[in-house]
């Protein structure tokens, strides 16, 4: 089984706009689901802070999140 | 080797009641320090009121090194008596010690002070004298290296009246657990404040039946603090000051997520972001090795600067774990303080439209350093 990498960005910027809430929603996934993600932060990703908050989740970046977007992004992209 | 006089205390009021009726004043001034603490009588609103004004009287008469003999007078004349009782509304002691270690205690109705000197706590050699009417003790010795001085309210030597004891621990119980717990651990005063607290609250039964106050007092190295902020203005000058920060002597900070990913590249060092918040409005604290302190940059300061308005001289800083608190306390740990503060402009936070005196950070660092020297701490900033 592949893990899966999930980089939460927890610069000032995302941080202001609810980084700490998507890191919550992470742990509030369903056990079988998180158990198969490696969760990390980051203090930049990709220097695009003007759409935070951001996260990359297997090598691909998102901006503009929020708990239910970064949900559907981990449901449909998990491996 | 320098050495710096620290003090600290705790003030506990009555169970029920939301102040304390003792207040305490430390006052810092031409290597002098001065200590004073008051007990109002009774407890609550008014207590506090009363031992205030007395400890206020007190120290700006100190602070203003008119002869002693007349402040006691002074003091004395002014402190307001109970009509119906006919003792004075409040209790006084109050030292000074000096540059040269010499120690002054004098005490007004106050429980003696404890000194603990070769492992074992002993009462000082008081002179008696009366004046205006009242009884006044007066201790003047040398305060040594590893001395350590208490002071306590009486609600400490009655600690469990009302709880687990009949008649209260008196003098000689107070003494025994101040021993007990300063033997295990004599360098961390703090430490010690926080576990007798525990303690005379417990003979209390965790409900204090009056308000109690003690402080601690002795001497330690002279402590730093070093504090990178912010990107420079020119690049070519990441590399200058990442040494600068890694060859200083003393405790290291850095602050800024960015700041931290540069020193990470400069000194080749592996940042390990941190991913748990003990405070949701404080982003995590990272590590690095060699590093005390790794935080977010704007939002920790903002935060460290409120903390640090709250201060009052010889207070134990706030325990909290996050980022920001414990930046608070490392600044309130040392005596000197070097900020090297880059003056770059974080283009990400330009985006935020953030309120004016939040976003720049030259002017958090300037407030920040205002409260340093305000509670007498040593502060540099060098710009970059």
């Amino acid at each position: 089984m592949s893990k899966n990498t999930l980089k939460i960005c927890i610069g000032t910027p995302c941080h202001l706009m609810g980084a700490a809430d998507l890191l919550e929603s992470v742990e509030n996934l369903n056990h079988k689901l998180r158990e198969k993600i490696e969760l990390k932060t980051s203090h930049c990703i990709d220097n695009c802070c003007e759409k935070a908050p951001v996260a990359e989740f297997n090598g691909k970046v998102y901006q503009d999140l929020n708990p239910e977007k970064l949900d559907k992004i981990i449901r449909e992209n998990i491996r | 080797m320098d050495l710096v006089f620290e003090e600290f205390y705790r003030s506990i009021p009555k169970g029920g009641e939301e102040v304390c009726g003792d207040n305490v004043e430390i006052i810092k001034k031409n290597k002098k320090t001065i200590v004073v603490l008051s007990d109002g009588l009774g407890s609550g609103i008014k207590a506090n009121i009363l031992s205030t004004l007395t400890s206020k009287i007190a120290s700006g008469l100190l602070e203003k090194e008119l002869p002693l003999k007349e402040i006691l007078s002074t003091i004395l004349a002014t402190l307001p008596v109970c009509e119906v009782r006919g003792i004075a509304y409040a209790t006084l002691a109050f030292l000074i010690i000096d540059q040269k270690h010499q120690l002054r205690l004098i005490e007004i109705d106050s429980p003696s002070a404890f000194l603990f000197r070769n492992n074992q706590v002993q009462k000082l050699n008081y002179r008696e004298f009366e004046l205006e009417g009242k009884k006044i003790r007066e201790a003047n010795f040398k305060f040594q290296r590893s001395d350590q001085l208490f002071l306590v309210s009486d609600g400490v030597t009655h600690a469990g009246i009302g709880g687990l004891l009949n008649f209260g621990l008196g003098w000689d119980g107070v003494a025994k657990e101040i021993e007990r717990t300063v033997r295990r651990n004599q360098a961390d005063l703090k430490y010690n404040i926080n576990k007798l607290v525990k303690v005379f609250n417990t003979f209390y039964g965790d409900q204090a039946g009056d308000d109690f106050t003690i402080i601690g007092m002795k001497y330690r190295k002279k402590r730093k603090v070093n504090i990178w902020s912010g990107p420079p203005l020119k690049a070519e000058d990441d590399s200058l000051l990442a040494e600068k920060i890694s060859e200083a002597e003393g405790k290291k900070i850095i602050c800024g997520g960015t700041t931290a990913q540069i020193a990470a590249r400069e000194l080749n060092k592996k940042l390990e972001v941190g991913l748990k918040y003990y405070d949701k409005d404080i982003p995590p604290t990272s590590q690095m090795e060699g590093f005390d302190l790794l935080t977010e940059g704007l939002l920790t300061l903002n935060r460290v600067l409120s903390l640090l308005k709250k201060y009052k001289p010889g207070q134990i800083p706030a325990a909290g774990k996050d980022g920001a608190s414990r930046f608070t306390r490392l600044l309130l740990e040392s005596d000197s303080v070097r900020f090297l503060v880059g003056r770059a402009v974080n283009e990400s936070h330009q985006s935020l439209n953030l309120p004016i005196n939040l976003g720049i950070r030259s002017q958090i660092i300037s407030q920040i350093a205002e409260q340093l020297r305000r509670i007498k701490k040593k502060v540099e900033i060098e710009w970059f």
